[in-house]
């Protein structure tokens, strides 16, 4: 019965439709003939002889030959084709007319923007089209844009931070691909423009991503005036950092690990120096800097939290240009220059420290980084090399190279008169860390709207300490004999090889289309501490000989198959969706894991300034770098996941709303992040020391997994046009964790969880050639495990006793309020063609004390007393640079 | 002009100011608790430290409470008061009376009540031992080694295999000592005296180690994730030097416990704890003394003897 009714229902539908189609006047059947007619005049008869009414433009035919048409009995439609095929028209019914217009094709206009000068490609740079309402563009990480537009001629207008507007005529007929040059503004402004690329601007509205200030970070204090991205990156809501910078960076409650850092597009597995108080991104060599707090688009994956990517610059393609900077810790320098004049260029950059004095100073006030403050050594250091060349229009190549790395050396000796005779004790700690990295790159333009690039990159990290103790005898006999002897060597490296392709398919002017796939081959060894306490008539195992226990490591290999397919699509004028999907195979010995990520974000940008977003992101990552619980280092082992240690997985939903004016920003977004699981190392030092390992197996028993919840509303309102620019950021967050092996299964806030944080940040032009900066920042302190109390075990017979320690709740108490000011003046002349900066100021203006960690020392007999440790007090801030 | 002049010398001044300090901060006093410690075995007495806990900044031995009414019940019933005896020193513990021995299976509490503090009270057992089976050393499989300075060192592969693995609950600990004879001389053998339970190093395959964990016990508790995937063996390599000219030896004495759920943890929770360096990842200790601090909890053991072939 109801098959009939339906078949009912779909006759009648058909047969209303077919009326319809008959009642329309280009189904209208017409009998028409017309010898060596001239289109016009054919489409005026068959008006007549019709009857419908047939509006066109003599101007539409006048190319066109006569024709000659014979038609019986058929359709008007049909008449009309034979009639109209000689044009670039078309035809459509409007009410019981048929209207003529002139069909007008598309073509794609694409190309790069370049500096005008230096022939570096330029990122995010804007290409607005004139001609047409609505339509602007921006060149992606390679300076590649592609638009498509009606065939005619138009007028572009390019525009980026820092460069003067350029406005060009083009004339499209067929695809094209152009050069857009842009020339660097170089006239001192008084007045200070907008600090944002149009892309920027485009991208601030939706919160994400956040584009670092570079002309910032070379003008607000930082210690030594050694200019650095994390610090910057930190300036950032809802992006922590232990004390002074150490302990990496935490975005939104996430572990320090959890941070994706690409140079150049390549990972980086220790972003940092110094236990993370300088990273490891040469300032001087980069060009754009773009962090995403967990709601990355599906091109990026690996990690779960974060996203800085870090573009290096390209070098002059057109002359050989230097830039010599010195500051108080350290020195860079840059050279730049053409391979071939305008097809090829290379940058190369090399940073070192002079840290000893300042090392040893602190040492010789029992500071952090010495402990025992005798001949201690550090220091690191950094090379940058890139090159690139154009091979054709839409083919080029790039190679880049980075070498860096950290060396800690410390020395202690002391010889004391015992009654059996003259003892020597020795030790020696010696560690050092580092990344190497390599990327080949080639750029390839397949179409004038799509895009490839196609990346081999190489990525090292590696980790070594040695730490050996002896105590000799002399007797008064003058034979000497060994009391002790410790050896300990610690070592971990982390290797991968991996090739990328990307595809970028700008499909029309609403809709951009990108995917691509990466296969990585991992390497790991996991080198977990291998020691011996060694007394005389034991085995010796010294450090040489625990060398050859680390040698018989095991060794893990992982591959990873990584695909994606991302799409910006404009549903409506203010309405655009960023929608895609991750997916990662991740293999490891036995264990197989497949993730699929979606990530989501909507956005509606208003026309009167306001704009609002909402984001869903699901992370994963295969990779951990297994710190504990308390206090990440960057020196901590990287290992993969694992049978017994699953992908960590991270979900994310956020909503905000922003608000421009020209001189003015706010914005304000809520996120409420969930750690479905997440890792860490379970310490327990001693274990080591009942006996000798014959390997370093074994850390994927020690090894807690847990969740984690994070939320927090993020406010920032922002100054960004007039003498004085400037910003104001306030988190309001609460972050914790929960191990079923850690804190008796209780819930605990994580170390870096911060409930306040405010960060003020001001920019003022003075005079021309004057400027001077502010940063202050406050903030709760971030929680601890302390003691206060103490009882003694004893085993029943009296055998081993050991002062037990009762904690309170892991992070169970808060350190003292964080807060710093810091102060530059930032000069700039000019000598010749020369130019001169130089950074004049203070870091912690006020010589915060601020705690880096609380020790109850049970040893200091000081009642109900904590010591606190400081890292950085007052130091000043200099830096002098050059350019020519 | 003057600014430029002035700049160098605040620099100057700010490279000479002090850069790391001590900040003194106080903390919140913490009143002391009754601190009670009491692991008991099949067929021992009760045996309990009871002290004060203490500031951790104070170096004095902590301080034992005189008035102290400590009691040992079974299912809620009455079942022996703890007397004090005097230990080594100044201090004292608490004991169960001559007949009043711990058993197996007996869920037993124990009150503790000092006049002005809290009553502490817990409640343990002695788990069912899940024995070993027993230890074989093979001649062949002894390997001697020589060490630099002229002595040598046995290495004796030893596998310590559970007659059954528990399905949950997988809390052990063990202990390895040996028993060395030293000769006057070995033709005609004249033995001089014997060091007796001398505590045996050994060595393990990194996994091993890294869930092994030293405690304040005279046994290395074992992590209850050794057990995964089912192994039910514990592989050590046992290092025993002793000097060929005099030494032989005889004899190793391998100490195995089965712990209950209070003493495992409370112990994982030590060993976790570091030693109050800076720096260090504490983990909050377990505590099964509710209105107190320590540990009341049972355990298991048992000692096997093998001979060492070939001496």
């Amino acid at each position: 019965m109801t098959l009939r009714i339906v078949s009912l229902c779909l006759f009648f539908s058909v047969q209303n439709l077919l009326c319809l189609w008959a009642q329309s006047p280009l189904a209208q059947t017409v009998d028409f003939t017309c010898i060596n007619c001239l289109p016009a005049d054919a489409l005026v008869q068959l008006s007549r002889v019709s009857g419908v009414t047939i509006a066109f433009s003599d101007r539409f035919f006048e190319q066109c030959p006569p024709v000659t048409i014979r038609a019986n009995g058929e359709p008007i439609k049909r008449v009309l084709e034979l009639v109209s095929g000689c044009s670039k028209v078309a035809f459509k019914q409007v009410g019981n007319q048929i209207v003529f217009y002139r069909r007008v094709q598309k073509r794609t206009l694409s190309g790069f923007v370049e500096d005008a000068e230096t022939g570096e490609r330029l990122i995010g740079a804007s290409i607005k089209v004139l001609t047409e309402d609505n339509v602007g563009v921006s060149s992606n990480e390679f300076g590649f844009f592609s638009v498509k537009l009606p065939e005619g001629d138009h007028s572009l207008l390019g525009t980026y931070v820092g460069y003067r507007p350029e406005r060009m005529e083009v004339s499209i007929n067929t695809d094209r691909i152009i050069h857009v040059k842009l020339t660097t503004n170089t006239k001192l402004q008084e007045v200070v423009i907008p600090a944002y690329s149009a892309q920027e601007e485009k991208d601030r509205k939706s919160g994400s991503p956040t584009y670092l200030n570079m002309n910032a970070l070379r003008k607000i204090p930082m210690p030594g005036g050694e200019t650095d991205l994390l610090r910057l990156a930190a300036l950032e809501p809802g992006i922590q950092t232990g004390t002074d910078g150490l302990g990496g960076l935490h975005v939104r409650g996430g572990n320090a690990d959890q941070n994706l850092f690409l140079l150049d597009d390549v990972p980086v597995y220790s972003p940092s120096h110094a236990l993370g108080l300088f990273s490891i991104f040469n300032p001087a060599m980069v060009s754009s800097v773009r962090l995403w707090k967990g709601d990355f688009p599906a091109r990026y994956g690996g990690r779960a939290s974060s996203v800085l990517d870090v573009r290096t610059r390209e070098g002059n393609m057109n002359r050989y240009k230097a830039q010599v900077s010195t500051g108080l810790f350290a020195s860079s320098a840059v050279v730049e220059g053409p391979i071939v004049k305008g097809k090829g260029s290379f940058l190369l950059g090399g940073r070192f420290t002079y840290f000893e004095p300042w090392v040893q100073f602190f040492s010789s006030k029992g500071n952090l980084l010495t402990f025992s403050g005798d001949a201690v050594r550090y220091k690191f250091y950094d090379s940058n090399l890139k090159l690139n060349y154009t091979l054709s229009d839409k083919d080029r190549l790039y190679g880049s190279i980075y070498y860096g790395g950290d060396l800690f050396k410390n020395n202690f000796g002391q010889a004391y008169s015992d009654v059996k005779g003259y003892i020597t004790d020795r030790s020696v700690l010696a560690t050092d860390w580092g990344n190497s990295i390599a990327a080949l790159r080639w750029n390839h333009l397949m179409r004038e709207n799509l895009f490839t690039n196609t990346t081999l990159r190489y990525s090292r990290f590696f980790y070594q300490s040695r730490l050996g103790f002896s105590s000799d005898i002399l007797y008064p006999d003058g034979k000497t004999f060994q009391l002790s002897n410790y050896g300990q060597l610690y070592q971990t490296l982390i290797r991968d090889w991996s090739w990328k392709t990307d595809f970028t398919f700008y499909v029309s002017k609403s809709l951009t289309l990108r995917w691509g796939v990466a296969y990585t081959t991992h390497n790991f060894q996991p080198g977990a501490l291998s020691a011996n306490f060694l007394q005389s008539g034991q085995f010796q195992g010294n450090v040489d000989s625990l060398a050859s226990i680390l040698l018989n490591n095991e060794q893990l290999n992982a591959v990873e198959a990584e695909a994606y397919c991302d799409a910006e699509w404009d549903l409506a004028p203010h309405l655009r969706l960023e929608a895609g999907v991750h997916g990662s195979v991740f293999q490891v010995k036995s264990a197989n894991y497949r993730v699929a990520q979606p990530r989501l974000r909507l956005r509606y940008s208003g026309e009167k300034g306001w704009s609002e977003w909402l984001g869903f992101h699901k992370t994963a990552q295969n990779l951990h770098q297994i710190g504990t619980f308390n206090i990440s280092l960057p020196f901590e082992l990287w290992v993969p996941s694992t049978r017994k240690v699953p992908p960590e997985k991270v979900w994310q939903l956020s909503a905000g709303a922003g608000f421009k004016h020209p001189k003015w920003r706010f914005q304000a977004e809520l996120y409420d992040k969930k750690f479905e699981r997440v890792l860490t190392f379970i310490s327990a030092g001693d274990a080591l020391f009942t006996g000798g390992a014959v390997d370093a197996s074994g850390w994927e028993d020690r090894i807690a997994i847990g969740t984690g919840k994070s939320r927090g509303l993020e406010i920032m309102v922002e100054k960004t046009a007039g003498k004085t620019t400037g910003s104001l950021v306030y988190t309001l967050a609460s972050s914790n964790r929960r191990f079923a092996d850690i804190n008796s299964g209780r819930t605990f806030p994580l170390r870096y969880d911060r409930t306040h944080d405010l960060k003020l940040c001001l920019h003022r032009h003075i005079f021309k050639w004057l400027e001077a900066d502010l940063v202050w920042g406050i903030a709760t302190g971030n929680p601890i495990t302390l003691t206060g109390v103490k009882f003694r075990h004893e085993s029943v017979e009296g055998e081993v006793e050991r002062e037990v320690f009762f904690y309170t709740e892991v992070n169970g108490y808060r350190l003292p309020n964080y807060h710093r000011l810091d102060l530059a003046l930032n000069g700039r002349f000019n000598t010749g063609r020369i130019a001169h900066e130089i950074q004049l100021g203070v870091y912690n203006a006020y010589n915060r004390a601020n705690p880096f960690y609380l020790y109850v020392d049970a040893g200091s007999r000081i009642k109900g007393n904590a010591i606190q440790f400081t890292l950085l007090p007052l130091l000043p801030v200099f830096r002098y640079e050059i350019k020519f | 002009m003057r600014t430029f002049l002035l700049l160098p010398l605040c620099m100057a001044f700010l490279l000479f100011a002090r850069c790391a300090r001590e900040v003194i901060i106080d903390l919140p006093e913490v009143a002391p608790k009754i601190v009670a410690v009491c692991h008991f075995t099949e067929g021992q007495h009760f045996r309990a430290n009871i002290t004060l806990s203490q500031p951790v900044n104070v170096g004095d031995d902590p301080d034992q409470p005189d008035a102290v009414d400590a009691t040992l019940a079974i299912n809620g019933a009455f079942y022996d008061v703890l007397y004090r005896v005097k230990g080594e020193g100044n201090t004292y513990y608490w004991r169960s009376h001559q007949q009043k021995l711990a058993q197996t299976g007996v869920d037993y509490s124990f009150v503790v009540r000092v006049p002005g503090y809290p009553t502490v009270q817990a409640t343990s057992r002695i788990p069912l031992h899940q024995p070993i089976d027993p230890v074989v050393i093979k001649a062949g499989d002894v390997v001697v080694e020589s060490l630099p300075d002229g002595s040598k060192e046995l290495r004796i592969p030893l596998e310590l295999r559970l007659n059954q693995l528990p399905a949950s609950e997988r809390y052990f600990a063990f202990n390895l000592t040996h028993d060395t004879e030293v000769y006057e001389s070995f033709s005609p053998p004249v033995l001089d005296y014997s060091k007796e339970q001398l505590p045996t190093n050994f060595l393990a395959d990194g996994r091993t180690i890294s869930l092994l964990h030293n405690i304040p016990e005279p046994v290395v508790l074992i992590d209850e994730k050794y057990w995964a995937d089912d192994r039910r063996a514990l592989y050590l390599i046992a290092r025993i030097p002793y000097n060929p000219q005099t030494d032989r030896p005889r004899r190793m004495y391998i100490t195995w416990r089965t712990l209950s759920k209070e003493f495992y943890r409370y112990h994982l929770s030590l060993s976790r704890q570091g030693a109050n360096l800076p720096l260090n990842e504490p983990d909050a200790v377990f505590n099964n003394m509710a209105g107190g601090l320590g540990n009341f909890s049972g355990y298991s053991v048992r000692i096997d003897t093998v001979d060492i072939p070939g001496f």
